[in-house]
Formats: structure tokens, C-alpha cells, sequence
């Protein structure tokens, strides 16, 4: 639940992050979900998504495209991962046209989605889900600019230990900066993990990132 | 989940990969340095065993038994909970509510991410804080993993065995009228002083016809003192059969 939701960051930057996924609707959809959500993610993949995967099988940073695509269930996840909102709308429209009767979800910030939804021909947004921010022993969370990593994995699979590691492998051009971004993207294994999000703020914080042990 | 001390060679590429910092130095009996893995720690997610890429494949899964097994199920996304059918750690909640109706108009769905993001959670909290909402009159979503393990469904307390157990997360979902809202938040803010660990709070509503969110929702909520995301999960309505209710 609600892994695809809060996600942090600066507006700017949250502009280009959205998420698209399918839930089976349990008692209703969930014995014949695998074909349409097959068809759903063939439209996604025509509309370049950053990153993309099955719940139940991982993302296609890792696991080969086709398997992932084969594998699809009927009590699954389908989800994907865009950078612009053009596409998002673009895979939108397709899926309305295509008409597969299954739930479709949108996460991204409130006002571009509904955009979108009205763009899309949409009467408006069904349902709409928000976070209430992060509560309880809060001295516990790493700094901001980790966790705009990190949220990125709503199941909290990307490790705070892993940005600085990876960003020190950057910088002892050990590794690309897109290199980075994927290590990062393939503990996510359902595909939410924004590769191109990564990379920008890997840009952005490189500068201001103080490795010790250069060597 | 287990690191053979026979293959380590204490490389430590595993090390940053664990998100609940679990992975350590240690010395084998013979004084070799190598990593192991604190099981107290570990909520066998599976991260280290999938990403890490082990080159001498020393991290190794053992089949686990109650109730340590429950830490998998709450901390591996790949792993269905037979409960819902869903895979990951909840229900489908608001995701296909378009179809099953279960959040109404009047009415908001949330839940309480214990645990996220990336602090993790020892169940003493999840109970801390399901024993309190139950005294407000809360009641639990059937399906999610939480209310399953629940002893009894209106006090909300948890099997002893079980509050010692860590997760990534687990989630605790209920849904309620707006305007039981104000107590129930109320709740939330005074339990959240007495956890070790932090929580992700979700919200849902369905919105008025023409996509408005309703006005009355977001008073009480601001009046509670929190604040809506500029980001929000939004399920488009495209799913079929169409729940309708009246005005609909």
C-alpha cells in the first residue's frame, strides 16, 4: 500500500515523477487481471517509461523485459515510472481508448495530475490519496537529501547507506552517475525507482558531497 | 537471511546495500575478518541476498518458521500475503476503489505506515499504536497482514511473540467518517510521542463529482495540524464494474 506515495522533494523536482500502475481488484477482476494488465503495460512500454516492473516478479533493470512481461498474474501490480508528464498523459489516452476495464492509478503532484485527468477527456480524478508527513521519532530519519533517494522505493528497499557509497564511487569514477541511479533503481523491485531523478539529483549534490576517503 | 563465514571474505560489498543496517564486521574463530548479519536486526527483506551480487555467493536464505517468518512477509515486496491477494505489505485500498467502493464519500481511508521510510519497526510500536486506536473505536481493515496477526480485532493488541518481531514497515489501515476524524487524529499525534520508530501517514478520500476534494476533509485535517502532500496517488476511474452510490 501506498508505495508510491511519500515520495519528498522540491516541486521543481517532484514536476518530473509520476508513477502509473494496476492493482487486481480482488472478488471482481482478480481471474482474468493478467491479460488487460499485459496490455496496459505493452501501451506504457510504447509511451517510454524510465523504469517498470511486476510486484511480484521486479523491474527490468534486472530481471529480462520479456520474463517480466510473461509473468504478469493475475494477483499482481503492474507499475512504471515516467519523467514528463506528456507521456503520462500520452499512455493515459491510450488506455482509455484501449478501454481494458481494469483500475488505473496516477501518482504525481496533485495539480499536474489533474491536468491530466482533464487533458485525458476525465471527468476528474476518482480517488485521491495524499501523505499526511512523517511522523513519530523523526531524529531517527537520515537528511533530506538521502530521502529523496530513498522515497523513491516505497517499500523502503534503497538503502541510506547506499546513495553516499554509490556517490563516492562517482567520484572515484568508479561508476556513471546513470550507473548510480540504476544500482539504486534495481533494489526497487517493483520499478517505481525515477532513474531519470536519480541522475538530476545526483547532479545537483554531487558538488556539495564531501567523500574522506578519496583514494 | 545468513552470510557463510566459510566463503566471506569480508569485502563488505554487502554492507551499504542492507536498509535496516544489519551487516557487520566480525572475526571467525581462526581471526579472519568477514560480515555477518545481526539476526536481531535482519527483516529478511531480501535486498542483500538480490543486489548485492556476492561474488563467492555467501549470502544464503534459510526457510523460516513462525514467527520469524512474518519479517519476510512485511519486508519482501516480492511476497504475497495470502490474506489479500496483494502483493507487498497492505491491500489494494484506494487502488481500485472506482470498482469496490470501499472508501465512500463522507468517509476517508487511512492507514499508518510503522516503520517507513527506512527506519524500520520492532512490532512493540505497531502494537503501541493499534491498542490505542482500538480504544478510540477504530476498526481494522480485514485483509491486511496487521488485523490478521491481531488477537482480537477490538482491542488490537498483538500476540506477544510477534512485538519482537522487525519489518521494513507494516502497515495499519482503518477507515472511518470525517467526522470521527478529529479524535482519531488526535490519537495519532499523542501515540507517535511514545515510539522509537517513525510512520508514513497516508490519507485517501473520493473526490465530489468533477474531481473536488471535499472541503470538509481538508478543514479538519489542517485544523488537526497536518498538512497535505503537493503529491498525491490518484486512481483514475477507469476500472469496471463500476461502484455507484447514490448521487452517483
Amino acid at each position: 500500500m501506498t508505495h508510491s506515495l511519500h515520495r519528498q522533494g522540491s516541486r521543481e523536482s517532484l514536476q518530473r515523477d509520476f508513477i502509473m500502475l494496476s492493482c487486481s481488484a480482488k472478488g471482481y477482476n482478480n481471474t482474468y487481471y493478467s491479460e488487460p494488465a499485459k496490455k496496459m503495460m505493452k501501451i506504457i512500454l510504447d509511451n517510454n517509461p524510465v523504469n517498470w516492473g511486476d510486484m511480484k516478479t521486479g523491474n527490468f533493470l534486472y530481471i529480462d523485459p520479456q520474463e517480466v512481461l510473461d509473468k504478469i498474474s493475475n494477483n499482481t501490480i503492474v507499475e512504471a515510472c515516467f519523467d514528463n508528464k506528456e507521456n503520462v498523459l500520452n499512455a493515459l489516452r491510450d488506455l482509455i481508448k484501449a478501454d481494458l476495464g481494469i483500475s488505473v492509478v496516477i501518482s504525481g503532484l496533485d495539480d499536474v495530475v489533474d491536468e491530466i485527468a482533464r487533458e485525458a477527456g476525465l471527468p476528474g480524478v476518482h480517488t485521491r490519496e495524499w501523505s499526511l508527513g512523517v511522523h513519530g521519532n523523526t531524529k531517527k530519519l537520515p537528511d533530506r537529501k538521502i530521502l529523496e533517494f530513498t522515497t523513491m522505493c516505497g517499500h523502503g528497499m534503497v538503502s541510506r547507506d547506499l546513495v553516499p557509497k554509490l556517490i563516492a564511487d562517482i567520484k572515484k569514477g568508479r561508476r556513471t552517475v546513470r550507473e548510480a541511479s540504476v544500482e539504486m533503481g534495481k533494489c526497487c523491485s517493483c520499478g517505481n525507482f525515477n532513474i531519470t531523478r536519480s541522475c538530476e539529483l545526483i547532479e545537483e549534490y554531487l558538488p556539495l558531497w564531501v567523500i574522506d576517503d578519496p583514494a | 537471511m545468513f552470510i557463510d563465514e566459510k566463503k566471506c571474505i569480508g569485502c563488505a560489498k554487502c554492507i551499504p546495500y542492507c536498509p535496516l543496517q544489519a551487516h557487520y564486521f566480525t572475526r571467525t574463530e581462526d581471526g579472519r575478518l568477514v560480515v555477518a548479519i545481526d539476526q536481531e536486526k535482519c527483516a529478511e527483506c531480501g535486498v542483500c541476498f538480490r543486489m548485492a551480487d556476492c561474488y563467492y555467493n555467501a549470502i544464503y536464505q534459510v526457510e523460516q518458521e513462525y514467527p520469524r517468518d512474518i519479517r519476510a512477509l512485511l519486508s519482501d515486496p516480492l511476497i504475497e500475503f495470502a490474506g489479500s491477494n496483494v502483493p507487498g505489505r497492505g491491500t489494494a485500498e484506494i487502488k481500485t476503489n472506482e470498482i469496490t467502493g470501499r472508501v465512500k464519500w463522507g468517509r476517508a481511508g487511512l492507514a499508518l505506515e510503522m516503520g517507513r521510510p527506512g527506519i524500520g519497526v520492532k512490532w512493540s510500536d505497531v502494537d503501541k499504536m493499534t491498542t490505542s486506536l482500538a480504544k478510540k473505536g477504530v476498526e481494522f481493515v480485514d485483509e491486511n497482514p496487521v488485523t490478521f496477526f491481531m488477537k482480537d480485532k477490538k482491542t488490537g493488541e498483538l500476540p506477544d511473540e510477534l512485538k519482537e518481531v522487525r519489518s521494513i514497515s507494516a502497515i495499519i489501515e482503518f477507515d472511518c467518517d470525517f467526522d470521527e476524524l478529529p479524535v482519531i487524529l488526535e490519537t495519532i499525534k499523542e501515540t507517535a510521542k511514545e515510539l522509537d520508530t517513525v510512520f508514513s501517514f497516508p490519507a485517501g478520500v473520493k473526490l465530489l463529482p468533477g474531481g473536488k476534494v471535499p472541503e470538509e476533509f481538508v478543514r479538519i485535517v489542517e485544523d488537526a495540524g497536518f498538512t497535505l502532500s503537493i503529491n498525491s496517488k490518484n486512481n483514475m476511474g477507469l476500472g469496471r464494474p463500476r461502484f455507484r452510490e447514490e448521487g452517483e
